[in-house]
């Protein structure tokens, strides 16, 4: 895979995009901010994977994520009281010691995996050393089976076909596992946030005795 | 002398070339360092920040750059003719499953904590502590 043109231009800018929100997700002295950063974030990701040729993937991200995910967590942030920290009488890091202690620790491991990702590249490389013009040559040739747009200005994918069949054929039992564990967290999440009165209600007990 | 210097800066245009070369076309290795990236940040949120629901979302990043990786894998798979193109993709569908089950159940947490305890910040957090 190699992109090229406009698509190069627009995997550095969202790249980018992606990283800096990402930086400011963490730095942001406001929770709402953070949320509004990290949506950002995950919006420019979705852009890369639609570069990479992922559109169903980037569909589900932007629905998924930012449309429920993140409303959830907004919802949370405006339930529990984040007034001291906009204020600014509240620390937002951890003691200077920890937080020091904590970004050597992520240069050591951001070092270690841009080392690992090199030599396991050039590794890559040596093993299907498949030139970058043979391998977009071939990638013509299988977007040429696919029907053109409308517009004529491009292909249609196949992208949602070809995952909504591999989904059913091959990963079945994981889909349906991930339906019971869908099931489970919805149960749950309201079992947790149920408020004392509704607990004791269910557990059929006179409300008077609770507190 | 001179040809030394004039072989380092041949030496220098051409690295300096390649690089060009390189951020003209992304391939799979420059997805796999943003991806890197993203996880090495979310990281540095989770063990730095106080707020617990901005460590939730951390996570989120963190998650969101594995599933950066397995797209870039999923394509350079399906560059090369693989026949297990699509398993990257299927497993990210998994991964956002994974993710909304956690934000769920972790912010429903969060709620019963600061009923009981009336704090978001986890150095306060401390019951466990003895």
């Amino acid at each position: 895979m190699t992109l090229s043109g406009y698509e190069a231009l627009f995997f550095w800018i969202f790249g980018l995009a992606a990283i800096f929100a990402g930086l400011l997700t963490v730095m942001a002295r406001n929770a709402v901010h953070s949320a509004l950063f990290l949506i950002s974030s995950l919006v420019s990701v979705a852009a890369l994977f639609i570069l990479a040729r992922a559109e169903f993937i980037a569909g589900v991200q932007i629905l998924v994520y930012v449309g429920g995910v993140m409303v959830l967590f907004l919802f949370v942030i405006m339930l529990v009281n984040v007034g001291a920290e906009e204020r600014g009488s509240e620390e937002i890091f951890n003691n200077q010691r920890q937080v020091a202690a904590s970004l050597i620790f992520c240069l050591l491991l951001v070092g270690g995996m841009l080392y690992a990702i090199n030599t396991g590249y050039r590794g890559l490389q040596t093993l299907h050393p498949a030139t970058p013009e043979a391998v977009a040559a071939q990638e013509a040739i299988r977007d040429q089976a696919h029907a053109p747009s409308a517009t004529r200005s491009s292909r249609i994918t196949k992208d949602t076909e070809s995952v909504g069949g591999s989904l059913y054929r091959y990963a079945s039992l994981p889909f349906e596992i991930a339906s019971v564990l869908l099931l489970v967290a919805i149960i749950g999440s309201v079992m947790l946030a149920r408020t004392l009165k509704q607990e004791v209600a269910v557990d059929d007990v006179d409300p008077g005795n609770a507190d | 002398m001179l040809s030394i210097i004039l072989l380092l800066q041949e030496i220098e245009t051409s690295r300096f070339a390649q690089m060009k070369l390189a951020a003209a076309n992304p391939d799979l290795s420059k997805f796999l360092v943003i991806g890197a990236l993203l996880f090495i940040i979310g990281v540095a949120g989770v063990l730095t920040r106080r707020n617990i629901i901005v460590i939730f979302m951390s996570i989120e990043l963190i998650l969101n750059a594995a599933n950066l990786n397995f797209i870039a894998f999923s394509r350079y798979l399906a560059g090369i003719g693989s026949p297990n193109a699509l398993a990257g993709q299927i497993f990210t569908v998994f991964i956002i499953v994974v993710a909304a089950a956690e934000a769920a159940i972790g912010l429903g947490i969060v709620i019963a904590l600061y009923r009981n305890k009336e704090t978001i910040w986890v150095d306060e957090i401390d019951l466990l502590k003895w």
